[in-house]
């Protein structure tokens, strides 16, 4: 039986497949911890997962502090280069600086066999490497690693601040060891990746989707009374704030208000003091049971809503609005899945135009269709759990693979 | 051809007409703050001018040597300049 430990920043987008992955290696009979800021993780986690908080009790200052980096990312509104030089300045740098000393009192108490960081969670790579102890890197959003080829300078500019870091904290050299040299799963398909040259310890689990628990209650007898008029899923995430939000959903309002369409939005129904009686508002959804019953999605290029309309077949729409969403925009165009727009250029016309487009060509269907399929090869949450299981197995019970210690 | 008009072309094919019209765009206007174009638009927009002049420069070159800062402050007057000083 192995020991992991997961150590995740407070965004839902990169907490999410650990829990897939982790009630996997759970119901194995594993130990499976989680270090996280986020108090409230405790009731997302799998049954029998531990959560190990990254705590600065003696200190009043250093306990508020931890709260200000749960929603750091959600106040300020960046765009375009700007939102990579925000992230990291200003989220990433101060998140990991902030979390090292308690992922390193953390790793010391519960002495995992295998430490599981996120990639933009590098405090949990530095700490691994300052304890010896063996670490992989979860890649949750993909686009991230991609290197422009025609912009290298920015890729650069990004490793430049993680190095100077991992400087600061006692970590010689000046390569990144976000990623790790071990085993960094990168959790999308190939096909959907796109061609880029990556050493051999990268590995393609495809997306983890599956065993989130679901929290989210909803109408299905509405939704069933709309009839056989086409359904759309209009999603922008968690990350951004209300002005963004405000802005966005006017124009959506305006492109489908009294279509013949029927249109689940996320979001505080108090965004508006009405919405269109084709409309169904609902601060959070059961996406993944939803998205079968649905024909298209308007999202903003969050990795995760993305692979999960990929994994349904579906088209959609993706209004990028800032870090990675742009590149995954661009990869759901090249592979022919859906249609982009520009964030603050698009006009209600556009999006009523591109959503028209995605429902009635089939061509976009059918690339969705593909790359669900890549995503079914790559095995996702069982793909991402062999790989750790198969790391320690040989230090928990020497010769006997995963299924012999399942079978005893 | 003058540089700019070229320029002041290919942004319109990037972002769209109806936009370009709404816009003052000078040699001061940045891609990024102005323009609101995101990586991969500047991406694309520097494919056609890849495509348009050639040989005759290497605008990769120049942009692959831009860090972040200047990345985000490139501006039209900026690239014009680059384009004229390398082809005279």
């Amino acid at each position: 039986m192995g020991k992991f430990v997961f150590i995740v920043p407070p965004l839902t987008g990169h907490i999410n497949p650990t829990l897939s992955i982790g009630a996997v290696l759970l119901q194995r009979g594993h130990q499976v911890g989680w270090i996280s800021l986020d108090s409230s993780l405790e009731q997302r986690l799998p049954e029998g997962g531990k959560l190990l908080l990254i705590a600065y009790e003696e200190n009043d200052l250093q306990k508020q502090e931890s709260e200000k980096y749960l929603d750091i990312i959600t106040k300020k509104i960046v765009y375009g280069i700007d939102s990579i030089k925000f992230l990291y300045e200003e989220v990433l740098i101060p998140l990991n600086r902030h979390s090292y000393e308690g992922i390193l009192g953390l790793l010391d108490a519960y002495q995992p066999d295998l430490v599981i960081t996120d990639h933009q969670m590098f405090a949990g790579a530095i700490a691994a490497v300052n304890k010896n102890m063996p670490y992989v890197t979860s890649v949750t959003a993909p686009a991230a690693i991609k290197v422009m080829d025609e912009l290298p300078k920015v890729h650069e500019w990004e490793v430049k601040q993680i190095v100077a870091l991992q400087k600061e904290l006692g970590v010689e050299g000046e390569t990144s060891i976000a990623c790790s040299d071990l085993l960094t799963m990168v959790l999308t398909s190939r096909e959907f990746f796109g061609e880029m040259d990556l050493p051999e310890q990268y590995q393609f689990t495809g997306p983890v989707i599956s065993e989130r628990i679901v929290v989210s209650d909803f109408d299905w007898a509405r939704l069933e009374g709309f009839g056989t008029q086409p359904k759309l899923l209009v999603s922008i995430g968690t990350t951004f704030d209300h002005e963004h939000k405000k802005s966005f959903f006017t124009k959506v309002v305006e492109a489908f208000g009294n279509q013949p369409l029927t249109v689940v939005v996320v979001s505080d129904p108090s965004l508006f003091e009405q919405w269109p009686d084709n409309f169904m508002v609902q601060h959070s959804v059961p996406q993944l049971e939803l998205l079968p019953h649905l024909d298209a999605v308007v999202c903003h290029g969050g990795h995760n809503t993305v692979c999960e309309t990929l994994a349904n077949g579906l088209p959609m729409v993706v209004v990028p609005i800032a870090y990675d969403q742009s590149h995954v925009a661009g990869r759901v165009v090249r592979v022919g899945a859906g249609l982009r727009l520009n964030f603050n250029r698009f006009k209600a016309n556009h999006l009523k135009e591109a959503v028209h487009e995605i429902l009635n060509n089939i061509s976009f269907r059918n690339a969705s269709e593909r790359i669900r399929h890549s995503f079914a090869d790559a095995g996702g949450t069982r793909t991402a759990a062999d790989l750790l299981a198969g790391l320690t197995a040989g230090k928990a019970a020497p010769a006997i693979g995963e299924v012999g210690i399942l079978n005893h | 051809m003058d540089t700019v008009v070229v320029l002041k072309q290919f942004i319109t094919e990037v972002i769209g007409e109806e936009f370009v019209e709404e816009m003052d765009i000078d040699m001061n206007s940045s891609f990024t703050r102005d323009l609101e174009m995101d990586s991969i638009e500047i991406v694309s927009f520097s494919e056609k001018i890849k495509a348009h002049y050639g040989d005759q420069i290497d605008f990769t070159g120049w942009l692959s040597n831009m860090d972040l800062d200047q990345l985000i402050n490139l501006n039209l007057g900026m690239i014009v300049e680059y384009i004229d000083n390398a082809r005279n």
